[in-house]
């Protein structure tokens, strides 16, 4: 019998089947899993992390090997695809993370000016590397690549509000701008993919139903998301993609996302997302505030709560804050721990 | 009158409509027709800007949208702000405005500014996001006058107390008239944060300012 490691119970949990326990995820890239606790833990630190392969594969392996989460991810944050198209980045200090200080182009109009993503260049060749060190190190660990999404990537080469008017008065050109992401990111996609990651999540905390709409997601999110889903499930074990905020307005257009599960925020009543999209792999929503915050207890019933509305994969409903201590992390894990007892106690 | 009424009801249209490039002209034979421009705010855009305020609510309107309309409004605003006739009567008087820290949503406060520098307040803007040390360091300086907080979300109204606390705190708090606004707050919560005054909307907010310097 093939043995249980962390990487065969999220297979099994995407493949329909029923794992002995429900995996804990915290994927990376915006879904952050870098505490100032875990920095110490690791002996490695922001923002060398994000630059450095060996340093963010020294940093990626202590979430999993403090057994915090079933999965090592990287990079730690959301701005390796805006910076290699022509953003300008802060890598920020220990406690803050990356941010576009630069817009690449002042509107949709200048889409041509755009750099094409190269994956073997900068830190997109960082995380490459990252990921082939921890392919050898951790080998019974989900190993995740990381995509930011298709509409948070353009909205960092053009600034936000203006992208999202042009959305609506340029809408020729906003496309060929998401055209052009949507390419650089099934390149990125791939190359991570080839450099060892077996899983890829897509997070656009950007691009949300609340942000834009059923009628712009649909005309603009959704194709771009369905073109990465098709370009890189074939290659690997799954496609995850986390959208944030409320996901009601546009649960009709979720229900035609080619992924192979939803990762929801935790304003999500994970049982009325079920019903909306039946047959879909559902991950979530533990509150990110409730776990800095720190209260055992309300963390423990916040996983249950997860579980029991029908979580199959348990994870934080957004980045967590660096300040959360492990101790609260744990509470997650030992929640799907649990769980696994119950069905051997069943048996 | 029927012409104005026409204007007024165009003007909010192109707010509402998101077109804000074809509101420039219709403000602009808004105001050489010879009417009022404060009218022309009140009545006209930021009716338009309550109605997207309203669909946005609905799910009708999302982001982009109320960007769009919002960028209309300013746009008219543009034209008419010039042609505001400034009332003398509460001239000298200190108003100080700002959006609580935690929420950038500023449509309202810029309302609310332009209607109490109209009514002749002498408006010192903190802008959005600001923290609570801000209002009071700035209220210390002023000595005297009106505190105007607005904000558009239920998670930073708490600030609101915080304000009017350190005011307390500092010793200064009988010094001011505290006005709060926006979208989820009520009558009752301002009694209950030991505000002086709540008003729903930005005409309301710079009637009800000078009353209160009156009563004062």
């Amino acid at each position: 019998m093939e043995e249980t490691t962390s990487a065969r119970l999220l297979r099994q949990t995407l493949g329909g089947e029923t794992p002995s326990r429900p995996p804990c995820l915290c994927p990376g890239g915006m879904m952050n899993m870098m505490t100032a606790q875990l920095m110490d833990l690791a002996g490695v630190y922001w923002p060398e992390a994000h630059q450095d392969p060996a340093v963010m594969a020294q940093l990626a392996a202590a979430a999993y090997e403090n057994g915090l989460f079933d999965n090592v991810g990287v990079p730690f944050c959301m701005t390796v695809e805006a910076e290699n198209m022509g953003a300008g980045v802060d890598l920020g200090d220990r406690y803050t993370e990356p941010r576009v200080t630069r817009y690449a182009v002042e509107s949709v109009d200048q889409w041509e000016e755009l750099h094409p993503l190269d994956p073997h260049q900068g830190r997109a060749n960082t995380v490459l590397e990252a990921l082939s060190l921890l392919h050898t190190r951790c080998p019974g660990a989900v190993l995740m690549g990381n995509l930011t999404g298709p509409i948070s990537v353009a909205s960092s080469l053009v600034d936000a509000a203006r992208f999202y008017k042009e959305l609506r008065k340029k809408p020729e050109n906003a496309h060929k701008v998401l055209d052009l992401v949507t390419d650089g990111l099934i390149a990125f996609g791939l190359a991570q993919i080839e450099a060892g990651a077996e899983f890829i999540t897509i997070s656009d905390p950007s691009g949300t139903g609340e942000i834009l709409g059923p009628k712009l997601f649909a005309e603009f999110a959704l194709p771009c998301l369905n073109r990465l889903c098709e370009a890189l499930r074939p290659r690997c074990s799954g496609v995850i993609i986390h959208i944030c905020g409320q996901l009601q307005p546009i649960y009709p257009q979720l229900a035609q996302l080619k992924c192979s599960a939803l990762s929801a925020d935790a304003v999500v009543n994970l049982a009325q997302l079920r019903a909306a999209i039946p047959g879909m792999v559902v991950m979530g929503n533990v509150s990110t505030f409730a776990l800095a915050a720190g209260n055992a207890a309300t963390i423990r019933t916040l996983c249950q709560n997860s579980l029991k509305q029908g979580a199959d994969i348990l994870a934080p409903a957004c980045g967590l804050g660096t300040t959360t201590t492990l101790e609260s992390i744990r509470l997650m894990m030992e929640a799907v721990r649990s769980q696994e007892e119950e069905t051997h106690a069943a048996h | 009158m029927a012409e104005k009424d026409a204007l007024l009801a165009e003007l909010a249209r192109c707010v509402l409509e998101m077109e804000d490039d074809a509101v420039v002209n219709v403000a602009k034979e808004y105001v050489e027709a010879g009417f009022d421009a404060y009218e022309g705010i009140t009545e006209g855009l930021a009716k338009g800007m309550e109605k997207a305020g309203q669909l946005y609510e609905e799910e009708e309107y999302f982001v982009p949208e109320l960007l769009i309309c919002s960028d209309a409004m300013y746009n008219g605003l543009e034209i008419l702000k010039p042609h505001l006739k400034r009332d003398d009567s509460s001239k000298g008087c200190g108003v100080l405005i700002g959006v609580v820290e935690g929420d950038t949503h500023d449509i309202g406060k810029n309302l609310v500014k332009i209607m109490m520098e109209t009514a002749g307040f002498d408006v010192h803007d903190l802008g959005r996001d600001v923290p609570v040390s801000e209002f009071i360091a700035k209220a210390k300086e002023m000595g005297t006058g009106i505190v105007c907080m607005s904000t558009l979300m239920t998670t930073t109204m708490g600030n609101m107390k915080k304000v009017i606390d350190g005011l307390v705190a500092e010793g200064i708090r009988d010094q001011f008239k505290v006005m709060v606004g926006g979208g989820p707050l009520s009558t009752a919560f301002a009694e209950k944060i030991g505000a002086d005054a709540y008003t729903s909307n930005a005409a309301e907010a710079a009637k009800r300012a000078r009353e209160l310097v009156a009563t004062a």
